[in-house]
């Protein structure tokens, strides 16, 4: 049986790394990876990510990000500290722009070209690659709070060395969350050798002392996710991270809209990847959990937009989220202005800190029903997953989107089969229509069926892929459920 | 529609991997009787052309959803004259630009870049096939929704 989910050697590494380095010129600055390291070492205690979400997880807290990112520079740094100053964010982010995603350096340099003409971004993230090592220390050092870099790249080995080796202290993404739901043709064996690659420096970096916190990308698609499929990527990509040594790992997961959904599924998550890691044979690990506000279609009107923004605020802290993903009321139209994305930083505050504290309905025997019923979605499709691989997960994880045993909804690879299709019930949480091949077992599909067909009732109609597209559009529309007027 | 079915090519242009509004589309326009060849996500734009002279499509219908729409956009009209494709219906739809703009000044950029129509979120899609059907002067009626 082929072995794909083995620790990286050393020489194998800083082989590959003379090739990663040379694909773009910036790479040359970041050669001396003892002065990554030392860079690291530097910043003081309140600018380390992984610090700061264990903390968060000690006291009980839920910490706040924004996404945010634009093409110039100084643009960037005056709209973190915007964001950290007027939207009182606690953790900072640095988005990417999508051709650089894509490596495609010299789209990226036209699109900062182009942005300096016009006196304002026309990218939609921070070209980090381009601007390379001295910029981006530029940013880390001219703001107050730990920053991380969020992006959707499948191939980030460059991106990654550039960003950690000024001082970034956490790394979005992984081989499966940044290939399948990012990109169209990149085969899942190579984002996952690229994002070994990622964790093996990450794990470099941990063996001379310094933490650097990981977070695979949980809502996927953002498109009506059933949560059993977020956690079971989830938890495969923190398998495959803890084997390259990465330690602080905050798994993801986005908002469905039904509240007692959103809580199982945080709830069935932190004890799922706990319970994976640990049969694995991995004891020195702190887990975190992060909860994305509503990844999907918005509402246009911004005072609607603000009810789906503290929707998500409210199940954040109710589900012990160690952090939550903070969405704007300018969605619907895409790329924030920093006044809007302020504004909901700023809601979610007021929800988070009203409710922090709070506990309600842990004991319900609805919530644990769903929280084992995630727990056994969960356990068919990583079993079968860990079965295709012959016990290695990233075998096992091609393996198992090839043959559709993994599946997300809606997703632009050609490596993902595409035939699950999800649809709410008539409580609105998010159910199995079609399983295409996903394993589960007859009982699993059998409870589905029959919450679906509740719906059916209620609307008078059967299950149909128009229904489906209904739910896509009802929150954008007003309501959580796409009901026929 | 059945007769004269009119080809038209659909995809999300440049690096752009926004694929859910996508597959509607492609759903939504085939059911209305129209012959849709879907590129999906992450379109150049010669890839659009090469389709459309392929399949002979009357017009090609571009998506941008993540900001980057007025660089990937620029200079399409020109190349599909370029390329023979003078009489091609154009539309692009999304969301086009970085930062909430007035819907007015989006529609004159894109409409001055050479597109014949420009769709802003929440757009209808029963008006937008039916104008595609006025524009390609398709005489019968769409079929039912």
């Amino acid at each position: 049986m082929v072995k794909a989910n083995v620790k990286i050697s050393r020489d194998e590494f800083f082989r590959v790394r003379g090739e990663v380095l040379a694909t773009w010129p910036t790479g040359a600055a970041v050669a001396s990876l003892d002065e990554g390291i030392r860079r690291q070492q530097a910043l003081p205690a309140h600018k380390q990510f992984a610090r700061a979400m264990s903390e968060a997880r000690r006291k009980g807290q839920t910490l706040l990000q924004p996404r945010a990112g634009v093409a110039l520079v100084e643009d960037h740094v005056r709209l973190l500290n915007y964001l950290a100053t007027e939207g009182e964010a606690d953790l900072l982010p640095t988005t990417i722009d999508a051709y650089t995603r894509q490596n495609r350096y010299d789209e990226a340099a036209n699109g900062i070209k182009r942005s300096e003409e016009a006196g304002t971004s026309l990218l939609n993230g921070f070209p980090a690659v381009n601007h390379g090592l001295d910029a981006c220390r530029r940013v880390v050092e001219s703001v107050d709070k730990p920053v991380q870099v969020r992006h959707g790249t499948p191939d980030a080995r460059l991106l990654a060395e550039i960003t950690l080796s000024a001082g970034f202290s956490s790394y979005e993404g992984g081989g499966i969350s940044y290939n399948i739901p990012y990109t169209k043709r990149v085969p899942l064996a190579k984002s996952i050798r690229d994002w070994q690659y990622v964790d093996r420096l990450v794990g470099l970096y941990g063996e001379a002392g310094v933490t650097i916190n990981r977070e695979p990308f949980g809502p996927l698609t953002g498109t009506l996710v059933p949560p059993c499929i977020s956690h079971a990527v989830g938890i495969i990509e923190g398998l495959l991270a803890l084997e390259q040594g990465v330690r602080s790992l905050t798994l993801g997961y986005g908002q469905t809209g039904n509240m007692m959904q959103d809580v199982a599924a945080m709830i069935s998550l932190r004890e799922l990847a706990d319970d994976y890691f640990r049969r694995d044979g991995h004891e020195d690990f702190e887990l975190t959990t992060v909860f994305h506000q509503w990844m999907g279609g918005f509402p246009e009107d911004e005072s609607k937009a603000f009810a789906v923004i503290s929707l998500g605020a409210a199940v954040a802290v109710l589900s012990r989220a160690d952090k939550v993903i903070v969405k704007t009321p300018h969605e619907a139209m895409g790329i924030p202005t920093k006044e809007a994305n302020a504004r909901g930083l700023r809601a979610t505050r007021q929800m988070v800190n009203m409710l922090t504290g709070q506990k309600m309905g842990d004991d319900s025997a609805a919530l644990r029903r769903e929280v084992d019923m995630i727990k056994a979605e969960v356990r068919c499709l990583l079993e079968k997953t860990r079965e295709l691989g012959g016990g290695d997960w990233a075998v096992g994880a091609a393996a198992a989107f090839e043959s559709g045993v993994l599946d997300v909804p809606f997703a632009p690879s050609i490596y993902n089969r595409g035939r699950l299709l999800p649809v709410r019930d008539d409580e609105g949480f998010v159910r199995i229509y079609q399983p295409g091949n996903a394993p589960f077992t007859p009982e699993i599909l059998a409870y589905h069926a029959a919450r679906l067909a509740e719906r059916s009732r209620t609307e008078g109609r059967s299950l149909s892929f128009q229904m489906v597209t209904d739910d896509i559009y009802a929150i954008s529309k007003g309501k959580l459920i796409g009901r026929p007027m | 529609m059945d007769k004269k079915r009119a080809t038209i090519v659909l995809g999300v242009i440049g690096s752009d991997c926004h694929s859910v509004g996508n597959k509607i589309l492609e759903l939504y326009f085939a059911k209305r009787g129209f012959h849709v060849v879907n590129l999906g996500v992450m379109v150049p734009q010669d890839e659009f052309i090469d389709a459309a002279i392929e399949t002979g499509a009357r017009a090609i219908l571009v998506s941008s959803l993540y900001g980057h729409g007025e660089i990937d956009c620029a200079g399409f009209r020109e190349r599909c004259v370029e390329r023979g494709l003078e009489k091609v219906v154009l539309y692009v739809g999304g969301n086009l630009v970085v930062g909430k703009t007035e819907p007015e000044i989006i529609v004159d950029k894109f409409r001055k870049m050479g597109y014949d129509r420009v769709f802003l979120p929440g757009c209808n899609l029963g008006e937008a096939a039916e104008l595609l059907r006025q524009d390609l002067g398709i005489t019968e009626p769409l079929d039912p929704e």
